[in-house]
């Protein structure tokens, strides 16, 4: 999991507040300073919820256009970062919508994933680690957007479910209804076996 | 136990194994599914499962070095200043 993004110290969000004036003023150097700070998470978080890195660099300045022109109606009542993910999450969303296709994962080879079927009476194949992440790359890729996106937020981001909630447009009990639905289709489609083998 | 009984719990159970594994059960739930996954060796195994998943999904990036595309920016130069004409869907009142 990732350091904590939600949290920091108040000379750097006195920083930030200040960003964000210039930056309402017009001022393009404070918003990329800004907005650049958090880039390369934002940029990650949209691969993952993309699975194609020609459509998140798309999407990833498309989400910095959005910003820039609306960074007028962003008040300071949520932290800038929450507000910029919201943002990046509808723009995911947007694209998803608009190609309604399944994520191509990031290279991954699905001949790999083939696990070979257990004889009833073998337990089943332990995975190594490295396949074990594909795996779950995978498993991920086939969630519904929603789903996805409050694993990503939640669990691999390790932003706090309220922050996660907000970012998602949703309460938090909606979200975690998302987030807890979500780890169970990713188990089940992974399976208790491999999940659970000797040195996981 | 009556075999109705069971099989809701069973069904519960497995319903529930992401918010055992986070602790955010609670109480009188977590006791109603700690009893069941004692007699129950496909939930005892779904607990296992459920714990090991919460620690492997962090990892999915192990290795991994993201880094956004050099020119994240390039669109917003040459636009108008923030507010101009066309200011669409960020979130209003953030």
């Amino acid at each position: 999991m990732r350091p904590p993004l939600g949290r920091r110290a108040p000379d750097v969000l006195d920083t930030e507040a200040a960003l964000v004036a210039r930056a309402r003023t017009g001022d393009m150097d404070a918003f990329e300073q800004l907005a650049g700070a958090h880039a390369d998470r934002l940029f990650a978080v949209l691969l993952r919820l993309l699975g194609d890195r020609g459509e998140a660099e798309d999407v990833a300045q498309d989400v910095m256009l959005r910003a820039w022109r609306g960074i007028g109606r962003f008040g300071g009542r949520s932290r800038f970062f929450t507000w910029l993910y919201r943002i990046a999450i509808n723009e995911a969303n947007r694209a998803l919508e608009k190609s309604a296709r399944r994520p191509a994962g990031v290279s991954i080879d699905a001949d790999a994933l083939q696990v070979p079927a257990a004889r009833r009476d073998e337990p089943a194949p332990r995975l190594e680690q490295a396949e074990l992440r594909t795996a779950l790359g995978l498993a991920l890729a086939d969630l519904p957007p929603d789903y996805r996106t409050a694993i990503v937020l939640r669990d691999i981001e390790g932003l706090s479910t309220r922050e996660a909630a907000e970012i998602a447009g949703v309460g938090e009990a909606a979200f975690k209804s998302r987030l807890h639905q979500a780890r169970l289709r990713v188990r089940a489609a992974i399976g208790d076996d491999a999940l659970i083998s000797p040195g996981h | 136990m009556s075999l109705l009984r069971r099989t809701d719990d069973h069904q519960w159970s497995q319903q529930h194994l992401s918010h055992y594994a986070e602790g955010d059960l609670p109480a009188r739930a977590r006791r109603r599914l700690d009893r069941h996954a004692a007699d129950c060796v496909d939930c005892g195994r779904g607990i296992r499962a459920m714990r090991a998943l919460l620690r492997l999904i962090p990892a999915v990036e192990d290795g991994e070095t993201v880094r956004a595309p050099a020119g994240i920016f390039d669109r917003i130069r040459g636009t108008e200043t923030p507010g101009g004409d066309g200011a669409p869907a960020a979130p209003a009142g953030a």
